[in-house]
């Protein structure tokens, strides 16, 4: 399958998980990752370096109309919403909280499911409210792949849960899961 | 939910276009289709259709759409260490050495939150008698909302906690009064600023302006349209004037922007160049 774009969201547990994924990832990842992460809205700095410390690919937080290229993860910036728009390119965005973030996974997701249909694998982590639940759909419904962390393994179950309650995901996988299929994108 | 599909969007900025003389097609899309969406849902109206009917039929309901299509500041003193460093670093001396009065321009005021956050600023700073401020707006209805001050309940404590985190030095409650629906800032603090409508291609701008507050506009606009709206903004400006934009606006692929060097790269600060 050829796939485009990872988009990987998450809140409340989901740091050792995505810090994880992204050292077991081939350093010639060959798409681009989106990482929408919840965070402080007033902390600016810190987070991409440490996600940077064990990943084995560069991690940026991106400017707007910044071009995403493979073996690259994009953090969304503090504050802002990110948004993919058409021509594989960054939008960022200062509209409302949506299910009070800012970034919004759903938000996230649902753009990106716009722009890259069923070349999308979109992952939901655990989290603490149920943001991402209605972006996840929208990659089901636009024809991508589906997947959540399973929520025994979660530290926070909310958003996985919420996320299996909208849509049926095409895999329910450990954290392991996730990485060897990743593994397995080329 | 309504969902726009292109066609949609075509249609709806064709139309105003036609009916207004106004183009929204230089918009960024993705933020434009979300602000059309959501003002779909907030008016009542069902489809694009709907929303192209009411913007024909109704001549008042296109300034509230200008308002609506536009995206307010998050909140006050958003980036509290910028307004750090205009506090502590930057404004105190520059506006000391200005000849004349120190003018300050707002190009794009929505709820008016930069205004209110500058003014108290320059309030502590006692410098409010040494500036002359102009806040613009393209719709009349969010300039009505500044000049009575009204400000979402919601943000008052994000807002009062950039407030300290920006050193503020008064207490932030003297700045507003809470009402059961909104809260209501101190409109003394603007009773000296000169509002201005401005169109969307900002054709009425000021000149000989030493500072430029224009946080997180830029990224509504394609490439086409930040271009235009740079090489506006740095006419306005006066020799070494000074151009703030929001922390992850990126003016260097932007061709205007020989226009510029920077100035304090973490807060996106410019200055413009001297040419010669």
């Amino acid at each position: 399958m050829n796939y485009k774009a990872v988009i990987i969201g998450g809140s409340a547990g989901s740091f050792q998980v995505v810090t994880k994924i992204l050292s077991s990832l081939p350093k010639s990842f060959p798409i681009p990752v989106m990482l929408c992460l919840h965070r402080l809205k007033h902390v600016r700095s810190g987070f991409v370096e440490a996600l940077s410390l064990k990943s084995n690919i560069p991690i940026e937080e991106p400017y707007d109309k910044d071009q995403l290229k493979p073996g690259r993860a994009y953090l969304a910036p503090a504050n802002y919403h990110m948004y993919i728009e058409l021509a594989n390119r960054i939008a960022l965005s200062t509209e409302d909280v949506v299910n009070h973030s800012r970034p919004s996974i759903d938000l996230s997701f649902i753009t990106a499911a716009n722009a890259y249909r069923e070349k999308l694998i979109g992952i939901i982590l655990s989290g603490a409210n149920k943001d991402g639940a209605y972006g996840l759909k929208k990659v089901h419904d636009c024809g991508g792949i589906t997947i959540v962390q399973d929520p025994n393994e979660c530290e926070v179950k909310t958003m996985t849960t919420s996320a299996l309650q909208l849509t049926k995901a095409d895999f329910v996988y450990t954290t392991d899961q996730i990485i060897r299929f990743l593994q397995k994108i080329n | 939910m309504t969902e726009l599909g292109i066609v949609d969007i075509r249609e709806i900025i064709r139309a105003i276009k036609s009916f207004y003389n106004y183009d929204f097609g230089n918009y960024a899309l993705t933020s434009f289709k979300q602000r059309l969406e959501r003002l779909i849902i907030r008016n009542n109206l069902t489809n694009a259709d709907s929303l192209i009917k009411k913007l024909r039929d109704e001549p008042d309901f296109f300034d509230l759409f200008l308002l609506e299509i536009s995206v307010p500041s998050t909140e006050m003193f958003r980036d509290p260490s910028l307004w750090r460093w205009l506090r502590e670093d930057f404004l105190p001396s520059v506006i000391e050495k200005s000849i004349g009065k120190f003018k300050i321009w707002l190009p794009v005021c929505v709820s008016g939150s930069e205004l209110f956050s500058l003014m108290i600023l320059l309030s502590e700073l006692k410098l409010l008698d040494k500036v002359s401020i102009i806040a613009s707006s393209q719709s009349n209805k969010s300039i009505e909302i500044m000049k009575e001050g009204q400000y979402d309940l919601k943000k008052i404590e994000v807002s009062t906690e950039n407030y300290i985190r920006s050193n503020g030095s008064g207490n932030f409650t003297d700045y507003y009064k809470l009402d059961r629906y909104y809260a209501f800032r101190d409109t003394s603090l603007i009773s000296n600023v000169e509002f201005n409508k401005l169109n969307i291609n900002f054709d009425n701008a000021p000149a000989n302006v030493k500072l430029i507050l224009f946080r997180n506009s830029l990224i509504y606009c394609n490439p086409t349209m930040q271009d235009r709206i740079l090489s506006v903004l740095s006419d306005s400006l006066s020799a070494s004037g000074i151009l703030i934009t929001g922390i992850k606006e990126r003016i260097s692929g932007i061709s205007s922007n020989k226009d510029f060097e920077i100035m304090n790269e973490a807060e996106s600060v410019y200055k413009k160049r001297i040419i010669g």
